[in-house]
C-alpha cells in the first residue's frame, strides 16, 4: 500500500463525478493489509434542492438544482488537505490510511462528488477520523460550488457546519 | 501584481485574475471595491502564499495573492 501514511502532497480531485466502482475498488486494495479491522466511508452526493428561482410578476417560482459545478484554488486546497491529513494522523495515530476524492467540473443531482475513507484497526479511530476529516474539508478548503437549476439560473453555494444536520461535535 | 480570482468573484470581475497595483492590504481592498461591480456586498478572504490573511500588510510585490468567496466543497 504506497499510500500509507505517506504525507506529501497528494492530489484529491478528480474531474467529474466520483464512479461508484472507485469505491469498491479502494475497498479491494485493502484485503492485504491484515492489520486492518475497520473501514469508515463518508460519501457525499448532490442533492436537488429546491429554490427560489425567476422573479415573477408575482412571486418567485421555486426552482431545483440540476447540478453543481465545482472549481478549486489548487494550489491552496492540496497545501491545506497535507496538513489536515498530516493532523489526522497525528490525531488518530493507529489510523492505517486515508484516502480523499472531491470532484471538479459538472456534477449531476445524484451523482457523488465527494469521498473520504479512512482504515483503522478499529472502528472507533476510523468513524472519528473520517467525520473529523469532512469538517475540515468542508470548511478549510477552497473549492467552490456554483448551483445550477433546471431553469438554468445559478447561484453560488456556501457551507455552513449548521447545514449538517446536527451540531458539529 | 497578477490577483487570482475564483467563484462568484470571478463571474463578477469577468475574469480568473486581475492586475492590481496594490502595496498593502488595504490599497488592495480598495483597488478591488473599485473595479468590481458589488464588491463590497461579496463575502471573501485574501489569500497571499496560499494563507488565508485577515490583518493589514504590506506587500513586497512577490507575493501570490487570491481572492476566495466561501468555500462550497463537499
Amino acid at each position: 500500500m504506497s499510500e500509507t501514511k505517506a504525507h506529501k502532497v497528494k492530489d484529491i480531485f478528480v474531474e467529474g463525478p466520483i464512479p461508484p466502482n472507485l469505491i469498491a475498488t479502494s475497498i479491494a486494495k485493502h484485503a492485504t493489509r491484515t492489520d486492518i479491522g475497520a473501514h469508515e466511508i463518508f460519501l457525499g452526493q448532490v442533492r436537488a434542492d429546491v429554490r427560489d428561482g425567476r422573479l415573477t410578476a408575482d412571486n418567485r417560482l421555486p426552482t431545483t438544482v440540476a447540478a453543481i459545478e465545482y472549481t478549486t484554488y489548487r494550489d491552496m486546497a492540496l497545501e491545506r488537505m497535507t496538513s489536515i491529513r498530516e493532523e489526522a494522523f497525528t490525531r488518530w495515530p493507529s489510523m492505517t490510511c486515508l484516502h480523499v476524492h472531491h470532484s471538479l467540473g459538472t456534477i449531476k443531482a445524484g451523482e457523488l462528488c465527494f469521498m473520504v475513507f479512512a482504515s483503522a484497526p478499529h472502528r472507533q479511530g476510523a468513524r472519528e477520523a473520517v467525520a473529523w476529516v469532512v469538517d475540515r474539508i468542508k470548511t478549510e478548503l477552497p473549492i467552490f460550488g456554483k448551483e445550477i437549476y433546471i431553469d438554468d439560473t445559478h447561484q453560488w453555494k456556501h457551507n455552513d457546519l449548521r447545514d449538517s444536520g446536527s451540531s458539529p461535535a | 501584481m497578477r490577483v487570482l480570482l475564483f467563484g462568484v468573484i470571478a463571474e463578477k470581475a469577468g475574469s480568473e485574475s486581475i492586475e492590481v497595483n496594490a502595496t498593502s492590504m488595504a490599497s488592495l481592498r480598495e483597488t478591488l471595491r473599485s473595479r468590481i461591480d458589488g464588491f463590497d456586498a461579496l463575502s471573501y478572504a485574501i489569500a497571499v502564499n496560499r494563507r488565508i490573511v485577515k490583518d493589514d500588510m504590506t506587500f513586497a510585490g512577490s507575493e501570490e495573492i487570491a481572492v476566495l468567496p466561501p468555500f462550497a466543497g463537499g
